[in-house]
């Protein structure tokens, strides 16, 4: 086999290991990725547009469904990717890292995985979305669809980061991921707009990877509408440069850190 | 002979401990070589295996194994080598020949495939053969958690021999597996040795598996205590001797006055031959005995005396 396809090959296994083992334990899997729409779009949306809409220029409902669409994939590959560490408690860790392949092979393969197990749950903010008559323009499914390779990939970056920095505490890794999501959720605009913040929460509303995700998507779908100029905070150019730095830079430094853990005990 | 295993002042020191893990080793080991390192619990077996097969970096020193650099050809070497770790390292979420699905597919053997019936029949007849020989066919599409320690410990070892590598590395690889098993493995071990010319490095807590080693390397405290053939280091370090008594010891120690015989806190005569064959010695006693225990050396006695010997001297440091 080729260094390339071998690298490929290698990619394809490890993601599909975490496809199989979250169907194997398909209980979770399925609850989560079910009932998350319906908690996020259902009742957190539904609750802040019947209490918020008469302020806002556009469908609040929409605003929110793209964001939190975003969210949770984002949310979905960072608790995929930190199986890392579990799979550190549980020795498996050994068999692949001894493997003659690139330890960038091993977390992006994990980080596809995460992205296609995160799938189901984008089906059912679909589902959650036709059954509110949320209106979702073909154009903007395919936007969404379009990025959802570049969403996860950018919260599987910034979970092996996270999974290196906390390698030896599986629970101190999964408390630091809610911290994290959670804190880009409220910050980056996923569900609360943004577009006035100022001060302190401006400057981290900023500093929060997520919130170019956000605006990139929004950015594609309202592109030519009324609504743009109030809801979308810089050109998606910008937002996907910002978004590709933040994310190679995340991917790069956590897999030699979390490599470098590994062997440098 | 180029060696295929090349360390060189070898020393691991790992964070936050004072003291060395592995002090300043050095050996070879070459081509189609059965190398077994031995030591007792903490003497750094561990850790030099990982440090060998790229999963742990070292202090200091230099180490190539089959000519390439550990740390800076980390891949190559990963291509030439196969483990089988003394912590089992499989997926309990997968069944079994999962486990060794994914393993050929990340060593790049054969391209991934979602389901075994789609894999090479190549692929297919060797995990057959390889399961039928350690005795889990039937188990091989069962989830992980159903099997036992010595199951989940073949199955390592089918994992391992899947992708045929040029050396072998054995980290307590019989542990777990009760007698016949253990036997099982070892002639099938010793045929890959020396059919495919696969080398091999072994660290075990079995002694009696050392005793088909080409060379045993004995590590304590993170050095290296003795490193020679089997033959050798019962030779070198365990005494031979017979063991003699009679009803008549005045006649018995007259007669053994030659052999310059050592006498035991019960009076029994200890009788070393290092030049002579015992049927020399027995040869010239004519007095009845009552007692006659020939006492020739075993590796686990040379280990253990060593070991012993090694901590002694540690301690009194």
């Amino acid at each position: 086999m080729m260094p390339l396809q071998r690298e490929l090959n290698a990619i394809t296994v490890i993601a599909a290991r975490e496809i199989v083992r979250a169907f194997r334990d398909w209980m979770p899997y399925l609850a989560y990725s079910a009932f998350s729409p319906v908690l996020f779009l259902y009742v957190l949306g539904g609750t802040i547009a019947q209490n918020l809409s008469g302020g806002l220029s556009y469908n609040y409902l929409q605003f929110a469904l793209l964001g939190l669409i975003v969210g949770s994939l984002y949310m979905s590959t960072m608790s995929s990717v930190t199986s890392l560490v579990q799979d550190r408690e549980n020795d498996f860790t050994q068999e692949i890292f001894v493997a003659p392949i690139s330890r960038y092979s091993i977390i992006l393969g994990k980080i596809v995985g995460g992205t296609v197990t995160s799938l189901l749950q984008l089906f059912m903010f679909f589902v959650v979305a036709l059954v509110m008559k949320i209106s979702l323009a073909p154009l903007a499914i395919a936007f969404i669809l379009l990025l959802v390779p570049v969403i996860c990939f950018s919260g599987g970056a910034l979970s092996v980061l996270i999974a290196s920095i906390f390698s030896n505490s599986p629970k101190g890794v999964d408390q630091m991921v809610i911290l994290i999501s959670f804190g880009q959720m409220f910050l980056s605009g996923a569900f609360i707009p943004v577009s006035n913040s100022s001060g302190v929460l401006g400057i981290l509303a900023r500093a929060m990877p997520m919130t170019y995700l956000v605006d990139l998507l929004r950015g594609l779908v309202y592109q030519g509408s009324p609504a743009y100029s109030h809801i979308v905070l810089y050109n998606p150019l910008i937002d996907l440069a910002i978004v590709a730095a933040f994310s190679a830079v995340f991917f790069v430094v956590g897999t030699f850190l979390f490599v470098r853990g590994e062997r440098n005990r | 002979m180029q060696s295929i295993i090349h360390v060189e002042k070898l020393t691991k020191r790992y964070h936050k401990s004072e003291k060395l893990a592995v002090n300043n080793i050095s050996f070879e080991v070459y081509p189609g070589e059965f190398f077994a390192f031995l030591g007792p619990n903490g003497a750094g077996k561990t850790t030099t295996i990982s440090i060998l097969t790229t999963t742990l970096a070292k202090t200091s020193g230099e180490i190539t194994i089959s000519g390439y650099d550990v740390d800076s050809q980390a891949k190559e070497v990963r291509q030439n080598i196969g483990i089988i770790f003394q912590n089992p390292s499989l997926d309990l979420n997968l069944t079994a020949e999962e486990n060794i699905r994914l393993h050929v597919n990340l060593y790049g053997i054969y391209a991934y495939k979602p389901l075994y019936s789609l894999m090479p029949q190549e692929y297919q007849r060797q995990v057959m053969e390889l399961a039928e020989f350690l005795g889990i066919r039937k188990d091989l599409f069962k989830p992980l958690k159903t099997f036992s320690g010595g199951m989940k410990r073949k199955l390592e070892i089918i994992r391992g021999l899947m992708h045929h590598p040029t050396i072998l590395f054995l980290d307590e690889p019989t542990q777990g597996l009760d007698a016949i098993s253990r036997r099982d493995l070892w002639d099938y071990l010793r045929k890959v040795n020396k059919n495919q010319k696969t080398t091999i490095f072994l660290t075990t807590h079995y002694i009696e598996e050392a005793e088909y080693a080409d060379r045993i390397c004995l590590v304590n405290h993170g050095q290296i205590a003795f490193l020679g053939t089997p033959t050798e280091m019962k030779n070198r370090l365990i005494e031979k001797y017979i063991l003699l008594d009679a009803d008549n010891r005045s006649a018995l120690r007259s007669q053994l006055e030659p052999f310059n015989p050592e006498i035991t806190e019960d009076g029994k005569f200890k009788v070393h031959f290092e030049q002579q064959t015992p049927q020399q010695i027995l040869f010239q006693i004519k007095t009845p005995l009552s007692l006659m225990e020939l006492h020739t050396p075993t590796v686990e006695e040379a280990y253990m005396d060593l070991v012993e010997n090694k901590t002694e001297e540690a301690k009194a440091q």
